[in-house]
């Protein structure tokens, strides 16, 4: 049974000198894909600016709006409704020869093709000490292999807001082993790429309707990518494959890929941002 | 060593174990130019060093003038230029032409290859490694088609003479490469201070850069375009090249705008005028790749146009070079340029290649540890002559320095044999004589939708300091003109 889900982004941004021109671009709304589809998007902004739509380097919807106007604060709302249909994130075909899986792997072609998602960067490089945090079992399936890894990322790092910033490298992350999704998601992908399976890094929206960690702002996951099967979602900061609950709005190689909002100001001195999100879900 | 009778010639001193492009190994002034030498002969030094001034002043005049980053003092300094014209034959000129265009052919359809279905590599011809470490590799590139089906409408290719004769290249610029200004403006001055000297060669003109690269970047206009309107993009005054890019822009007849002159709306790009936004269809871009939209790469860039990659994207506007190019100009891919062009065009290289040590290869990297002192160790992602280290210039010390760096760091660096790169007379202020000096040759060769250009001539460059190998003009290099005789 598909859900709708009403999402509300709202960012609300305050400069301590008058800004004198802006260029924002937001990589918020949810990707058409075979599970979701976009029915409406309601953008409102303080600047009564015009918004415009466009896609990013990445194949990315964006919303862009520009203004050449003053001002010291200004406040953005998006209101989306998707339809999300029922995922069920075991409906794939068994891997019934985990050894053709390895050997996939390990192939050239493989390793071309998936390039993007196998190399390290600068968020997803782990530090001497942590490579051998996990590796691959050749005996179990590459996915069971993969539920192994979010469940000892899940169990490694500590979900606590505001110990971690949106740059922070994993080598921060790993000395305090606390974190965001952020964080749960870039080591997820390092130890991943490091054993040879292609992972990338998810953005999206979170239902929290059954209490996960998620927090009010959007979330981040990863997927990786098992041989005959394709992407399969992971989400390690909750230890769950993702379902239903989770809306995908972009993927890429890292969190800077998919930063929610890009912004080009023309102004001095510091500045403060909220983001607030709210996601309700209403079965059809 | 031997001595030659010539005025302005009485104190050079011939190295014979250089490749001297003027005198055989002899002393015999080689027949192409002895009608010039025999011009040149004709005045005392103090005549030429009052013409060499004047062709001095005649490049502050046109403010022609450059500066080398990271000195303390900003000063405009111009590009030394010296009054002795370097010569090519058309023979060897037609081989250099040629060569040029393979090469340049063979990179654009490896960086499609790379960009779409990556053939060279998955059949291992070229590495996975050299794309995936490489910085200039673009993501946001993969399966873009750019308009016309070029991503390095202008390359810029190094060539020196070897001792042995043979032409070699030695890189190949195919982000943004500069110097042509020089080219011209080196053929203005000459023909400024000696008039009469080009009356006795049928040399081919420099002055047809210009249009031919506004033609070119005509017929890679965005689907849809009727007549294109083209500008080129400067990173502005303070970039070493500006005067090149206020130049190029004044004679296609185009205007030189800055990233703030230019906006996106809807995916389109518009020009700010006094009448009103006018859409541009082709950019000839002069900023790097980073910083051309800072709400695609770098967020920090004051350079770009916010919005330009996405209107790149969806095929409104052309951008040359391509982003992306530049990863085919690393220099750990030139070294795989004769299978590049054997793979995709199924020829020989027409221009040799410097046999090139890759120290990412642990049996080649042991190869270069130990021959340090016999090679050029070289980072493949410096432009501009930076960072280079020639193996029989070290001191004991900075061996073992150079050594540390590139064990730490073996994917950055290459290393080729020290070429030897023929000498060319040309005049010193010290000793107010003729000396021999290094010089190489970069052409400018650009392709359109189905038509290329090779400038005949091109910016012979050269090392003015006694000895040295490095020519580039941020390194303290001076130039020449450059004259290609009609057949």
């Amino acid at each position: 049974m598909p859900t709708e889900y009403a999402i509300t982004y709202s960012c609300e941004n305050k400069y301590e000198n008058k800004v004198r021109g802006a260029h924002w671009q937001f990589l918020i709304i949810p990707q058409t894909n075979s599970s979701q589809e976009v029915l409406s998007i309601e953008f409102t902004n303080s600047l009564l600016e015009a918004e415009s739509y466009s896609i990013n380097g990445l194949g990315f919807k964006t919303i862009r709006l520009k203004t050449r106007k003053s001002f010291k604060s200004a406040r953005f709302r998006a209101k989306m409704r998707v339809l999300k249909s029922e995922v069920n994130p075991f409906d794939f075909p068994l891997e019934n020869n985990a050894e053709e899986s390895y050997k996939e792997l390990k192939s050239l072609n493989f390793r071309v093709d998936h390039e993007a998602f196998l190399k390290k960067t600068d968020l997803t490089t782990l530090p001497e000490n942590s490579t051998s945090l996990w590796s691959l079992d050749t005996s179990q399936t590459v996915f069971t292999n993969l539920q192994n890894l979010n469940k000892l990322v899940n169990a490694y790092l500590t979900f606590q807001p505001s110990t971690t910033t949106a740059s922070s490298t994993l080598e921060e992350v790993l000395a305090k082993r606390n974190g965001v999704c952020q964080d749960f998601a870039h080591l997820f992908c390092a130890l991943a790429r490091m054993n040879g399976i292609p992972s990338r890094y998810v953005s999206g929206f979170l239902h929290q309707g059954s209490g996960y960690f998620g927090d009010s702002q959007m979330h981040a996951w990863s997927e990786a990518f098992i041989p005959k099967i394709g992407w399969v979602g992971f989400d390690p900061c909750n230890d769950l494959l993702a379902g239903t609950d989770y809306i995908k709005v972009s993927h890429g190689k890292d969190y800077r890929d998919c930063a929610p909002i890009r912004g080009v100001l023309f102004t001095t001195g510091k500045n403060e941002t909220i983001y607030t999100v709210q996601v309700e879900g209403d079965q059809q | 060593m031997g001595k030659i009778q010539n005025q302005i010639f009485s104190s050079y001193l011939r190295n014979p174990v250089l490749y001297d492009e003027l005198f055989d190994k002899t002393g015999e002034i080689k027949d192409i130019y002895s009608r010039l030498f025999e011009l040149y002969g004709g005045h005392t030094i103090k005549e030429y060093v009052k013409l060499n001034d004047k062709a001095k002043s005649s490049f502050f005049n046109q403010g022609i003038t450059f500066q080398v980053y990271g000195e303390k003092e900003s000063t405009e300094k111009i590009f030394p230029f010296d009054l002795f014209p370097r010569i090519i034959a058309p023979e060897e000129w037609e081989i250099i032409e040629r060569g040029a265009i393979q090469r340049s052919r063979a990179l654009n359809l490896f960086l499609w290859d790379i960009y779409h279905e990556k053939k060279i590599i998955k059949q291992g011809i070229v590495p996975l490694e050299l794309i995936s470490s490489s910085a200039n590799y673009l993501n946001q590139m993969v399966d873009l088609d750019p308009p016309g089906g070029i991503y390095n409408h202008i390359s810029g290719t190094d060539i020196i003479k070897h001792n042995d004769g043979n032409y070699y290249v030695l890189e190949d610029n195919i982000r943004c490469p500069s110097g042509v200004s020089y080219v011209i403006c080196n053929r203005t001055a000459l023909k400024r201070a000696l008039f009469g000297v080009f009356n006795h060669y049928r040399t081919h003109s420099v002055t047809n850069y210009a249009e031919n690269l506004l033609d070119l970047l005509e017929t890679v206009k965005p689907k849809g375009v009727d007549i294109p309107n083209v500008v080129v993009l400067t990173p502005g005054m303070y970039n070493s090249a500006f005067y090149e890019h206020s130049y190029l822009a004044k004679t296609m007849g185009v205007e030189l705008v800055e990233g703030r002159d230019l906006f996106v709306e809807n995916d389109f790009v518009y020009m700010k005028t006094t009448h009103g936004p006018e859409k541009i269809d082709v950019i000839y871009r002069r900023v790097d790749d980073v910083f051309i939209d800072p709400l695609e790469f770098r967020a920090d860039s004051a350079l770009g146009v916010p919005g330009l990659f996405a209107a790149y994207k969806k095929g409104n506007v052309t951008l040359a070079n391509a982003p992306g190019t530049g990863v085919a100009d690393d220099k750990a891919i030139y070294t795989y340029m004769p299978d590049i062009i054997k793979y995709y065009l199924d020829e020989d290289p027409i221009l040799n290649n410097v046999h090139t040590y890759h120290c990412s290869k642990p049996d080649e990297l042991k190869y270069v540890l130990e021959h340090i002192n016999e090679l050029v160790i070289k980072p493949v992602d410096e432009a501009g002559g930076y960072g280079i280290s020639i193996g029989n210039r070290l001191s004991k010390e900075e061996i073992e320095e150079v050594k540390l760096q590139v064990k730490a760091n073996p994917r950055k660096y290459v290393a080729q044999p020290i070429m030897s790169l023929s000498v060319h007379p040309t005049y010193i202020d010290d000793t107010e004589s003729f000396e021999q000096r290094h010089v190489d040759l970069r052409t400018f060769t650009i392709m359109g939708r189905d038509r290329d250009f090779v400038l005949k001539g091109g910016l012979t460059r050269v090392a003015l300091k006694k000895g040295n190998l490095i020519v580039n003009s941020s390194q303290g290099g001076g130039s020449k003109d450059t004259w290609v005789l009609k057949s």
